[in-house]
């Protein structure tokens, strides 16, 4: 039987040990050919040592992974070929006295981009990212935000099959943050170009990735589709429910009922997590509403991944 | 192939390199430096007793033309330790450790951003020493005599290129491990006592005459190349099996 390989990026048990610290802590991974992968976790989880092992920048101490087909460890340069990396704080990776154009054409060469194309690749790029008019100008004389740009676009330059991004919005204002974002979008569906992206903005994974492993102390606590989680959140819900007074008593029915698993009080409401909110927040209500509970509101609080993620991690630290 | 993706690299780093103004002042002042020593040291002596300066060029040569290696090796450190611990410092070589290049391509386009301009320096230096020489004979109707003289040109043209090797493989082994592009200077920078052996021993044979015995001075290039030669070897076998992305790039 022929086994075709849908996964762009196969991690399996991948660790890589800096002394006695473990950053990367024998991780699993698929991140399926021409979706955009979203890796987010706390400060210090181990996203950019992911990204720096899956570049070939640095040798696991276990595990494997491929790129590509590629294997890191036996075929380093085919990935490197294949991959376009934004390192970490990328708008500090330039050379600050080259031009915005030189820095791209020197990196296009290096990535045997054909000469012929350099020129109107170069131009492509800096245009999408209204960099074309400052081509000139040393990278260093550059705002962070337009040394990110130029960092991304030399990330871009050959059309990689791959692109790792470590924190790409991270010196962003929202309307350049929402271009790149666009942009990547475009590409994965126009080009069906991989992206692995690293985050810790969780309103960005959640418009722009389709799926989403959580990591943390170089552990995945938690991945899969980023519709999957959602629904697994929708399964129950958070309802805040403002009352004119005795917020007590309608915390104490609240609790007794046993479709509710949790209520959290606040100076004038409280917080209920409802299970299958469909078929019972009507009885909640009209329990309240029976013993005299004065309802003001009785709105859905809006549940984000930062919820299930807060969740996770807070788990995780147990 | 690969040759061209080093060449590359070479002329970036050294275009980078010659941003830095120390290091572009720095380049132009130590060439110029052996060069006009020598020529000052015999213009000086030709002037004031040209039968006796024809007798004793040759001893001053011996002696005087291994300041030229040095004064031309220095560069290569300069340049190196911005290439490798400079790009290491400004972050720039995350991205390039990204990119196809494999270590071979970029180790050699290391090498050959310092070997280019500091051997051009040297056969410059060499070439200006000579020509200054011979107009300044000339001009008195003394004799000609080459300075350097054969021996200097033969520790220069071997001792020399490979002590830019050795310079620049003892920067890329210590790259991992040193954070400031001055540091990397001076240690490197000690390599160029080198030179101080053909400096230093020949003096032990000077005859009651002052000049010094030729013999002695072509055994002791020789064995100067022979060191180098080793040193050169030995270091850069040891820097293209040591290098190490994962300590590049590690703090
Ligand atoms: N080169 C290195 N040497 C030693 N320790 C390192 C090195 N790189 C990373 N670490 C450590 O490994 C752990 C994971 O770091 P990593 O940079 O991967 O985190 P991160 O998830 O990218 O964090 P952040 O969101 O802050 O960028 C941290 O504890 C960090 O201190
Ligand atoms: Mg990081």
């Amino acid at each position: 039987m022929m086994v075709i390989q849908l996964d762009e990026v196969v991690i399996s048990g991948l660790t890589k040990n800096f002394g006695d610290l473990c950053a990367v802590d024998h991780i699993e991974l698929n991140v399926p050919k021409g979706s955009i992968y979203g890796l987010l976790g706390p400060n210090g989880a181990g996203k950019s040592t992911t990204i720096r092992l899956l570049c070939t920048l640095l040798k696991p101490n276990d595990g494997s992974a491929t790129v590509g087909g590629f294997d890191i460890v036996e075929s380093p340069v085919e990935v490197r070929e294949i991959t376009g990396v934004l390192p970490e704080e990328g708008n500090h990776t330039l050379y600050q006295t080259l031009s915005a154009y030189d820095n791209l054409d020197y990196f296009a060469r290096l990535y045997d981009v054909p000469e012929d194309k350099i020129s109107k690749r170069i131009e492509e790029l800096l245009t999408f990212m209204d960099l074309w008019e400052r081509k000139d100008d040393p990278a260093g004389e550059l705002s962070t935000g337009n040394r990110q740009r130029l960092a991304l676009c030399r990330a871009l330059l050959h059309e990689p099959q791959v692109v790792l991004l470590d924190e790409p919005t991270a010196a962003l204002d929202p309307v350049a943050a929402k271009r790149v974002r666009e942009l990547i979008l475009s590409l994965s569906e126009k080009y069906n170009q991989t992206f692995f992206v690293n985050s810790h903005n969780l309103a960005e994974v959640q418009r722009m990735c389709d799926r989403i492993a959580i990591i943390d102390e170089g552990k995945i606590l938690l991945s899969g589709g980023t519709q999957e989680l959602r629904q697994r959140l929708q399964a129950t819900q958070n309802f805040r429910i403002r009352v004119v007074e005795k917020l007590e008593k309608a915390g104490s029915i609240a609790e007794s009922m046993d479709f509710v698993s949790s209520v959290k009080r606040e100076a004038d409401s409280i917080i209920v997590t409802i299970d299958d909110p469909i078929g019972n927040n009507s009885t909640l209500m009209q329990s309240l509403l029976s013993q005299g509970v004065k309802i003001i509101e009785f709105a859905e609080e809006e549940t984000t991944l930062e919820d299930l993620y807060l969740d996770v991690i807070k788990g995780g630290a147990k | 192939m690969a040759l061209y993706k080093s060449m590359l690299v070479a002329k970036t780093d050294l275009r980078m390199a010659l941003k830095v103004s120390y290091v572009k002042y720095g380049l132009i002042g130590i060439a110029a430096l052996g060069p006009i020593m020598m020529i000052a040291i015999v213009g000086f002596m030709v002037l004031a007793d040209p039968l006796y300066a024809v007798f004793f060029l040759p001893s001053l040569s011996a002696l005087m033309s291994p300041m030229l290696g040095m004064m031309a090796i220095m560069p290569a450190a300069l340049i190196s330790a911005n290439a490798l611990v400079g790009e290491r410092e400004q972050n720039t070589l995350e991205p390039l450790l990204n990119t196809p290049l494999t270590d071979r391509e970029l180790l050699m386009g290391k090498l050959l951003s310092s070997f280019i301009p500091s051997f051009g320096l040297l056969l410059g230096s060499i070439l200006v020493t000579e020509i200054a020489t011979i107009i300044i004979l000339l001009s008195v109707g003394a004799p000609i005599v080459l300075v350097p003289g054969l021996p200097g040109l033969f520790l220069l043209l071997t001792a020399g290129p490979t002590m830019i090797i050795a310079i620049v493989s003892v920067m890329i082994l210590i790259s991992g491990k040193v954070k400031r592009v001055y540091e990397a200077y001076q240690t490197s920078g000690a390599s160029i006592l080198i030179f101080m052996i053909p400096m230093m021993l020949p003096i032990f044979t000077l005859e009651g005459s002052g000049a010094v015995d030729m013999n002695s001075v072509w055994v002791t290039n020789i064995i100067t190349f022979l060191i180098a030669l080793i040193l050169a070897a030995v270091t850069w076998a040891l820097a293209i099996r040591r290098f190490n992305r994962d300590t590049m790039i590690s703090m």
